[in-house]
């Protein structure tokens, strides 16, 4: 149980100058990718199917039926019911793009709230594996998207709160539309279709992006977009730097244009990414640390006079940790991260359905407890 | 007569047509096969190995050089089968029970097969009593779990205790690996080791190999 809500009411606007690091003084913010539908559930004690969340959140919605839209305006509700009772700045809304994907079902894990089927991409199986098959692709028109979940919010969340909006990036979309392994070998068979795919995401990604940050109800834009894992990056560098990040560099162009911060979430070590991400792209943000890689203070001492730097407390921690260690934990982050402002606290990835709720719980009132302690 | 720097080299820059091509032709000329793996094949890939280590190849790279590995192998599995040569170590690798990610495990397998090891791949999805029945059906000696959330590598445990039960904890080494896996997580379930990434986990395997065999 939380022991009292985080703060009184939601201040995005502070949320947002911690972002830009425009102050160093006020609160420490929280600040998440996303939360599993089970977390939510189980916070606000709204019941919800989760195990038919992906329908909504990966399905294509130019073929919700009835009973698929109830189930996308029931997740739009949990979600702001959510922030509300945990009394956060922001909710967490992602746009509606109808994208062919194919996901693979996972089997059970039968590990505590992950009961439910886990799918994400098959690593072996694309839609996009030849120029057929990318000249057959059904790319969606610009009149196939929307940003319904922002409107939506913007009559129903709290005075003070405003919309994050999270983008699924154009690398993850690749490897998606593709799979990993086609992909991998596309990169030396046949590059020109691996760019002709990265082009056509980004002119998706750029136009939604644009037409979410141009609302007024969308505080900043969480772009999600893993390209490493625990040793380094997916792709060599050079890869990356020839075609994706000039294409980040667009799609972060088109939510500055509007005025909004841009947060880059990236899994995995890409430490040698990093000068490109913030001084081609221009990222205002960085999510998703493991202590494995690099505890989230050195990147903070690494990084923080240019960037803000969003989370950090690790997810096996979090998962497998007692509650003492988690607020022992929380403290030591906040003692290296917090004086120096551009900061929020959060985890190391999101509030996943396999992280123990005492444990998140205690994050929470720990930042709570420390903001109080320095005046704010 | 065939320059056995081509194989080393085909399988090097991921040119999997060229590796099968001079391997046919090294076989034509009565190169024995085992000559082929140890002066060509392993080097290579041991060099594939050093490069990602130095952040110089990456997953591609590794998976381009193990498809050419896998084209010069082919021919070579009956005549090594017929010779009687023996592997470098038997090896039972597989993702655990409840994890689909396999890309990084089909690496270490390619890598481990490229080294001389025998590799069985129980593939994806596998439960703890599957690797058990394995390792007891072919006497493998080293057992390599690969998991990439955090709550599927609980289930490296279970493979431990279920090899503990059956009386096989002794005669097996327990290499761990995964996203999610660190050496401290490794050693609370009692691994015997932890690769960081494909080319560390076949270091690993090569070292308790050794260790075995000096033993």
């Amino acid at each position: 149980m939380l022991e009292r809500p985080f703060q009184g009411k939601p201040d995005f606007e502070h949320l947002r100058a911690v972002l830009l690091r425009e102050r160093k003084d006020g609160p420490v913010p929280l600040l998440e990718l996303v939360a599993d539908p089970e977390i939510m559930s189980e916070v606000t004690g709204i019941p919800y199917p989760a195990e038919r969340a992906r329908e909504v959140v990966w399905g294509n919605p130019d073929s919700f039926d009835p009973e698929t839209a109830e189930l996308g305006i029931a997740l739009m509700d949990l979600s702001i019911a959510y922030s509300a009772k945990l009394g956060l700045d922001y909710v967490t809304m992602t746009p509606l793009v109808a994208l062919p994907r194919t996901r693979a079902q996972l089997a059970n894990t039968g590990v505590g709230r992950d009961q439910a089927l886990r799918s994400w991409q098959d690593e072996h199986v694309g839609l996009i594996t030849n120029r057929d098959e990318f000249l057959r692709y059904r790319w969606p028109s610009f009149d196939q998207i929307n940003i319904l979940p922002v409107e939506y919010a913007a009559t129903r969340m709290p005075d003070g709160m405003k919309v994050v909006l999270l983008y699924m990036g154009i690398f993850e979309d690749l490897r998606q539309l593709m799979g990993f392994e086609p992909l991998a070998y596309a990169t030396a068979d046949d590059p020109e279709l691996v760019d002709d795919v990265l082009e056509g995401l980004t002119r998706i990604a750029e136009y939604t992006v644009g037409l979410a940050a141009a609302h007024p109800a969308t505080g900043a834009i969480f772009y999600a977009d893993d390209m490493g894992f625990s040793s380094g990056t997916f792709l060599s560098p050079r890869f990356m730097r020839q075609h994706v990040i000039p294409r980040l560099k667009r799609i972060a162009d088109a939510c500055h244009e509007h005025g909004k911060p841009f947060i880059l979430h990236s899994c995995g070590n890409v430490l040698s990414l990093m000068e490109d991400f913030i001084d081609v792209v221009g990222i205002d943000a960085k999510h998703s640390f493991e202590d494995k890689i690099l505890p989230v203070e050195d990147w903070y001492a690494r990084y923080a006079s240019r960037i803000a730097i969003i989370g950090g407390l690790d997810m096996d921690l979090l998962g497998r940790g007692s509650e003492e260690e988690v607020r022992a934990r929380t403290r030591q982050i906040l003692q290296a991260c917090a004086p120096g402002g551009g900061y929020c606290m959060g985890t190391g990835n999101s509030a996943a359905n396999y992280i123990k709720l005492d444990n998140y719980y205690a994050m929470i009132d720990e930042t709570r407890k420390w903001n109080e302690e320095h005046g704010c | 007569m065939v320059d056995l720097q081509e194989l080393h080299d085909a399988i090097l820059n991921g040119d999997a047509k060229s590796a099968a091509a001079v391997t046919r032709a090294a076989l034509a000329q009565n190169v024995p096969a085992i000559e082929l793996i140890q002066q060509a094949m392993v080097p290579a890939m041991d060099e594939v190995g050093r490069r990602f280590e130095c952040q110089d190849y990456f997953v591609p790279e590794l998976l381009l050089s193990a498809r050419a590995m896998k084209a010069a192998l082919e021919p070579l599995r009956p005549l090594l089968a017929a010779s009687g040569a023996q592997p470098a170590g038997t090896v039972v690798i597989g993702t655990v029970k409840g994890d689909l990610h396999d890309i990084g495990k089909n690496l270490v397998a390619a890598l481990l097969e490229g080294g001389g090891f025998e590799v069985i791949d129980l593939g994806v999805d596998v439960a703890p009593e599957k690797f058990v029945e394995t390792v007891q059906q072919t006497n493998a000696n080293i057992v390599c779990l690969s998991a990439l959330l955090t709550v599927t590598m609980l289930s490296m445990k279970a493979v431990i205790e279920g090899l503990r039960a059956a009386g096989l904890r002794e005669h097996v080494t327990v290499l761990v690996g995964g996203a999610p896996v660190t050496r401290q997580f490794a050693e609370e379930i009692g691994a015997d080791g932890y690769g960081e990434n494909a080319s560390a986990a076949v270091a690993l395997a090569r070292s308790c190999a050794r260790s075995a065999a000096v033993g």
